[in-house]
């Protein structure tokens, strides 16, 4: 397999430059901080009982969002994967909304809902308002992951526990420990992001560890003790991630177009209004109410807030999407070389696993990394220039679209690539015509949702903008603190407005691209 | 002299050896069949001589030519001039029943193509379904269009992955029939060698020139129809009555 790699220099230079660029910074920020800045001894007695408190804080805020999130969206995909109840195709689709808006948006559009009805923001700006906020941003995501562990049980497996108990068992011994595996991944990830999500604490003002870290990188200027703090949350991280690699590095729930053999489907009898209740419910909670309110407060001191707003961010439009276009090509050139790298060589999953470490540390963290990294004379053009925002997307995302075109690699049987082989038909040509083609919708899907979390991403963007540079998330964050609440719900709401309109846009785009390659989900 | 040599073939998966000194011949324009049990190493047998998989130890001949040796492979598979039809007939889902059948000819930049293309479409009998795609087919026509696909490259051997399971009785009968009659095709140049798995004996009396019983990953016993419907060994007599 090594040799076969040899014939495709594109994947070994993309892997290799993902290692340089994206992995080396983190590693050379841990090694500088055990051995070369200062002495480690020194470094450590910087860790105070506040600080240590703080984490454990942090920690158990992050729990109770991963606690709430996982039992919401496994409630959640019950219902919809597993029940006939109606419009579940509609909460398909419009409960996941929340999970490709930036979370910042979500924690600007609760705030203005709680001054809309209390006339008071500060149950809001404090640890109830992040849990409440970043549970209605992660939900979608537990649900995305138990639904589709859901539809991919055997059919045969509940008829089994139909034919000699009731529903509650079907559920409870049968359902939940089948996709168990899920669950956990789930909590382990929604934690991970929990902990590691900086735009909502931030825009909410509540103190926790990775705020912490920014205040002290950038206000204090205190670069050892943040970069101490750093790597106690990458330890955290990394070593969360190692007990449960197993489950989260082989998760499939990226994917497109895999469905289960025999997907069952139940008749909700008793539940069936608690059911119904509970659908337009969540809805409510996480989209509804949180847009209408910021919708609202747009308006709330006339056009002229919004006007102003618009004028604000002008001039960050075309930067924006400009570096979150070059971002997701980056991303998904990087995710599939990884994908096609792991599915021809060992050292694939190795490489699995660093995307895994990188998507999971926390954006102001790893800021910080190249920040340490770049900053210093050979690498000046990459730390002055965009190159350092796209290198710190490309490492942040990865991730997402090495397993969306890794699963569907999966899905294509080796046979297809024999076939070609034997016709005589060359290694090139085989990745052009039958590869890319059979997994075109997945690599359609991870461009953009790449494009979309860069285009939303916080934590990254405020470490790493180069001076001079505009950029939506940026710019509302810094006009925050002296701005009026009208102004920064207007701001946000025309970045929202853009983030639909480029999420409709895709859509119609992906139509007639869904049309083209369609005959490429259909086994044969 | 077999036309198709493996000598001291050694083989393994991880830990589970395939095959340990495995000796085995094929006669040249023949059909053989390759008949066992599942994971007896039927398919791993065909995937060996097609070049997709590369044997621990021992060497296989084509020809006169060694394809194939100790542990190197010496003529890549699209040089070995061979036809595969996979088990799950691997046709292409994003192509057309047309451009399925092209796509080889294509890549080996062939004159002709649509002529040669229409006329292996006549032969097996697509041409009303040229422009469908391989989920708008039927069983029988998938195996059909595997059939073209592989002839139309005019391959010398065609080796041939338990292709008729899942069809019906009177599809199964119409395809043996067309096998049985490739060599005749215009595509076949009167010379094809056909290596047949299955694990289904009827399907292996009605087809096969020649029969080679395997299990586990050894030789049982090779010969004729008759010589193996008339075995003497405990393991075919009792493969033989299920």
């Amino acid at each position: 397999m090594g040799r076969k790699l040899i014939r495709h220099p594109l994947y070994v230079l993309t892997m290799t430059a993902f290692v340089f660029f994206v992995v080396t910074p983190l590693i050379y920020t841990l090694a500088k901080t055990f051995f070369v800045e200062d002495s480690f001894i020194n470094n450590v007695r910087l860790l105070d009982k506040e600080l240590f408190f703080l984490l454990a804080k942090s920690i158990i805020l992050a729990s109770v969002i991963a606690l709430f999130s996982t039992i919401t969206g496994t409630g959640l995909a019950l219902l919809l994967y597993k029940t006939n109840i109606r419009f579940r195709s509609f909460f398909k689709i419009a409960l996941l909304l929340p999970l490709f808006i930036p979370p910042y948006i979500l924690a600007v559009a609760w705030k203005d809902a709680f001054f809309v009805f209390f006339n008071d923001t500060s149950l809001i700006s404090s640890y109830f308002g992040v849990i409440l906020v970043l549970t209605t941003v992660f939900t979608p995501l537990s649900m995305l992951i138990t639904g589709s562990a859901l539809s991919n049980i055997d059919s045969q497996l509940e008829d089994a526990c139909l034919l000699i108990s009731d529903y509650r068992s079907l559920i409870f011994k049968i359902i939940l420990p089948l996709i168990r595996p899920a669950i956990i991944t789930s909590f382990v990830l929604v934690f991970l992001f929990s902990i590691s999500e900086f735009s909502v604490p931030a825009f909410l003002g509540v103190n926790v560890f990775t705020t912490e870290i920014f205040t002290q990188f950038s206000a204090f200027y205190n670069h050892s003790l943040a970069m101490l703090q750093s790597t106690l949350l990458i330890l955290i991280c990394i070593l969360l991630l190692f007990s449960e690699k197993r489950y989260i590095a082989d998760a499939p729930f990226l994917s497109m177009g895999s469905k289960g053999a025999g997907n069952s489907c139940y008749d909700m009898k008793k539940g069936k209004i608690l059911g119904l209740l509970f659908l337009p419910g969540w809805f409510s909670l996480s989209v509804l109410v949180p847009f209408t309110t910021l919708f609202v407060q747009s308006f709330a001191d006339g056009t002229t807030r919004f006007i102003q707003a618009f004028e604000l961010l002008v001039p960050a439009f075309v930067t924006s999407i400009g570096l979150a276009f070059a971002g997701a090509v980056l991303i998904v050139l990087t995710g599939f070389s990884a994908a096609y790298y792991q599915s021809h060589s060992r050292q694939g999953k190795v490489i699995n696993f660093l995307l895994l470490i990188m998507f999971a540390i926390p954006s102001t963290v790893y800021g910080i990394s190249l920040i340490q990294f770049y900053n210093h004379p050979v690498f000046r053009f990459i730390y002055s220039s965009y190159a350092i925002l796209l290198i710190g997307y490309t490492g942040k995302f990865s991730f997402i679209a090495a397993k969306l075109t890794g699963n569907a690699i999966k899905q294509i049987p080796n046979s297809f690539d024999e076939a070609a082989q034997i016709a005589g038909i060359s290694s090139s040509m085989r990745k052009r015509k039958i590869l890319i083609p059979l997994i075109m919708q997945s690599l359609f899907a991870a461009f953009v949702i790449s494009f979309i979390f860069s285009l939303g991403e916080l934590g990254t963007s405020i470490m790493l903008y180069p001076p001079g540079t505009e950029m939506m998330p940026v710019k509302v964050f810094t006009i925050m603190a002296n701005a009026p609440q009208s102004l920064v719900s207007a701001m946000t709401m025309i970045v929202l407005s853009i983030t639909l309109l480029i999420i409709t846009a895709f859509y119609f785009m992906m139509k007639p691209f869904t049309k083209k390659y369609r005959y490429a989900l259909h086994k044969t | 002299m077999p036309y198709i040599k493996l000598n001291n073939i050694q083989h393994s998966y991880k830990e589970k050896t395939v095959f340990q000194d495995l000796i085995l011949g094929f006669q040249a324009n023949q059909i053989s069949c390759l008949l066992g049990d599942s994971g007896c190493g039927k398919t791993t047998l065909l995937r060996l001589i097609a070049g997709l998989e590369i044997p621990q130890a021992g060497e296989i001949i084509i020809g006169n030519k060694t394809v194939t040796q100790n542990h190197s492979i010496l003529v890549p598979p699209h040089r070995r001039n061979t036809g595969f039809i996979f088990q799950d007939l691997a046709l292409w889902p994003h192509f057309t029943v047309y451009k399925n059948i092209a796509f080889g000819l294509e890549a080996r930049k062939e004159k002709h193509i649509k002529d040669t293309v229409f006329e292996a479409l006549h032969t097996f009998g697509l041409q009303e379904f040229a422009e469908k795609y391989p989920h708008q087919l039927s069983g029988g026509q998938k195996q059909l269009v595997a059939l073209a696909r592989s002839m139309v490259l005019k391959p010398e051997i065609l080796l041939m992955d338990e292709p008729l399971s899942g069809l019906d009785v009177k599809r199964k009968r119409k395809i043996i029939d067309l096998i049985k009659n490739l060599k005749q095709s215009r595509f076949s140049g009167n010379d094809l060698t056909i290596i047949y798995v299955t694990h289904d004996h009827r399907e292996a009396f009605a087809i096969a020139d020649n029969i080679v019983v395997l299990a586990d990953g050894k030789v049982q016993e090779a010969g004729s129809v008759e010589q193996i419907k008339n075995a003497k060994n405990e393991y075919v007599k009792y493969f033989l009555e299920y």
